[in-house]
């Protein structure tokens, strides 16, 4: 019995392992083929099945004038638009959170739990109601197509994830841990900072987690609010596509889009090994 | 170190409400420097509002409290130099043992060498001196309880010393020894220490003062002995002894006489105004004499259960429908069935109303 669950429980995770990792060596392999490795026949080994060649990647960098795409300017775009609306996401939100997990707000039939689900409805609504008041909105301030216009909007979109992981967060740390800072000689922004954020770390890496994938993955609004003076990686990366498909570019670009998520991933899960996100405030 | 008014303070939590329901009905008290106080009560009788009072975690809806005859009512907690230690612990996870004591230090921006010398003695007395380099989160509840006695220990100057069920968590021998340590850090830096507990022993023998009270009334300040020995409502009495007192319904007969059932029991209450009148006699357990033969005072039970104790039996008895528990020495031997029991009239205690008369 106890051979049939170790031999099932080996087989699941090889299963497993094969069924996330082959999309990612399928893309690394067509990466370096060219035309003829792709359509001919069925390829897996380079040297021995095809000659690789670095033509996908070079498509990367090329001026368009040189029959290349040229993803690094959009890739710094991203890198920019990403970092700094999570940035700004988390601070607003947290702030935001604490004040609703700390605070009691009452207006007419407005609750606390009522205004968090406000920030929350934000994201439930189909994106493409919010696209034409976006689109309305920055043409009126003269942001459209630009790369301050995505962040503002980003901002709208990532803070209801930071909202409401932190206040979920804040609700899980004890009120007695402010009201001992305040015994203790804080006041209240020190008691924030000096000691209810410093024990929200954990909470603080998995809110910036979500914003940094939910805005590095964004298409649509990157693709609805900018035309050609500033473009996002995900815009361009769609934009590689043509009548031929060109799998080794399309593959190559792909790996480059989802490199930083993998650094990210490798960087809170180090962290989460060290045991420093779970039972941290027990 | 000062001394504490509360004037005429009085709480709810409600305030908005047409019929708002208090958690503290308006009291005055001074709790003078230097003593140590227990508040004593069952859970929800508004202990732990009173010391959010004084640390400035609530605002009372009502009074004023002072420190050394200064108005503090407005002032923040921060701004109030109050310790206050809660029934969990509470402690900086993400700091070492010795950030966590030194914390109220650097709020207050003591030297390095003051705090230095302050963490130290106070990681002695509660031995902590072997832990202060780790992390606070690695220790145990009780010694995470520790370090939270530990902060409010470490200012020798603050006004109070409040302590919301501290010992809860911490098992009963170091308990035991912490009680003791708080009674030498009060006796040596005379420190105003404030001990909220729903232990009667650990009230008793912790306070000098005790204050007992029941759904956010302040039923009766005093000494230990005097809370034990008159208790002033039939609440005390059967909230304080280990057994409760025993209450029985009874008529005043004469001017010292009350009559239970169809006994006469003198009492030293002047019970003049009472003549007729249903009241209620009082009289703990530990009081109450086994006599030899029915004389003045006694009343017959019959015996229903003997407990041994170890160092002493509770001999519980029916007297008609009324039940009587006695202590008495472990040694006495108990005859079986019917027993004399001996009331003496300086013991008894007379509650009309439920108050002492």
């Amino acid at each position: 019995m106890i051979k049939l669950y170790t031999f099932l429980k080996y087989f699941f995770i090889t299963f497993w392992t094969v069924f996330v990792v082959a999309p990612f060596l399928w893309a690394v392999s067509t990466s370096f083929k060219d035309f003829q490795s792709v359509n001919s026949k069925v390829t897996y080994i380079p040297w021995l099945d095809f000659e690789p060649t670095l033509e996908g990647w070079r498509v990367l960098i090329k001026s368009p004038a040189k029959g290349g795409v040229d993803i690094v300017e959009p890739y710094f775009n991203s890198i920019f638009v990403t970092c700094t609306a999570s940035l700004i996401s988390i601070v607003l939100g947290t702030l935001a959170a604490y004040a609703l997990s700390r605070f009691t707000f009452k207006a007419g039939f407005v609750r606390n739990n009522d205004i968090t689900f406000f920030f929350i409805s934000q994201r439930i609504m189909p994106p493409i109601v919010l696209s034409i008041p976006f689109f309305i909105f920055l043409s009126t301030i003269g942001l459209l197509d630009s790369l301050l216009g995505l962040v503002v909007v980003y901002i709208v979109l990532l803070m209801p994830i930071a909202v409401w992981i932190m206040v979920d967060f804040f609700n899980r740390v004890p009120k007695e841990l402010d009201e001992t800072a305040l015994i203790d000689g804080c006041n209240p922004y020190q008691a924030f900072y000096k000691v209810v954020l410093p024990n929200s770390i954990p909470g603080l890496i998995v809110a910036g987690m979500f914003c940094i994938i939910f805005g590095w993955i964004d298409f649509f609004f990157a693709f609805i609010l900018t035309f050609t003076e500033v473009q996002l990686l995900p815009v361009k990366v769609v934009a590689l596509n043509s009548s031929i498909t060109p799998w080794w570019s399309l593959s190559a670009s792909a790996l480059v889009s989802v490199a930083p998520l993998i650094i990210v991933a490798f960087i809170v899960e180090r962290y989460l090994s060290k045991g420093n996100l779970s039972g941290a405030l027990k | 170190m000062a001394k504490i008014d509360l004037s005429n303070i009085s709480h709810t939590y409600n305030p908005l409400d047409p019929k708002p329901t208090y958690a503290l009905n308006p009291f005055s008290m001074t709790w003078e420097n230097g003593m140590r106080y227990a508040i004593l009560g069952p859970s929800g009788c508004g202990k732990t509002t009173m010391l959010n009072i004084v640390s400035g975690l609530v605002r009372p809806s009502k009074g004023e409290i002072l420190f050394d005859e200064t108005p503090v009512t407005d002032l923040r907690t921060e701004d109030r130099n109050i310790a206050q230690v809660f029934q969990f612990p509470v402690i900086y996870n993400t700091m070492t043992v010795y950030d966590n004591l030194a914390f109220p230090l650097r709020c207050r921006e003591f030297t390095k060498e003051k705090i230095e010398e302050r963490v130290k003695a106070v990681s002695d007395t509660l031995n902590l001196s072997s832990f202060l380099n780790s992390p606070a989160r690695k220790l145990t509840a009780d010694q995470k309880q520790l370090i939270s006695l530990g902060r409010g220990l470490v200012r020798e100057d603050v006004a109070a010393v409040l302590m919301d069920e501290p010992l809860t968590v911490i098992d009963p021998d170091l308990k035991f020894r912490l009680r003791r340590n708080l009674k030498e850090i009060n006796e040596q830096y005379k420190t105003t220490l404030v001990y909220v507990t729903h232990d009667q022993n650990e009230a008793m023998t912790f306070a000098e003062n005790i204050i007992v009270m029941d759904q956010g009334e302040i039923v009766q300040v005093g000494l230990p002995k005097d809370l034990f020995e008159k208790p002033k409502t039939t609440f005390v009495g059967y909230f304080i002894g280990s057994p409760a007192m025993n209450i029985f319904h009874s008529t005043v007969s004469s001017d010292h006489e009350v009559k239970i059932n169809d006994t006469t029991i003198k009492t030293n209450s002047n019970l003049g105004s009472l003549k007729d009148k249903n009241v209620k006699l009082g009289i703990r357990s530990e009081f109450i004499e086994l006599a030899e033969k029915e004389r003045s005072n006694t009343v017959k039970i019959k015996l229903t259960r003997v407990e041994d104790f170890g160092n002493f039996k509770l001999l519980t008895g029916k007297m008609g429908d009324l039940v009587v528990k006695s202590k008495v020495e472990r040694e006495k031997s108990i005859p079986d069935g019917e027993l004399n029991l001996y009331f003496p009239p300086e013991k008894c205690c007379v509650y009309s109303d439920e108050k002492l008369v």
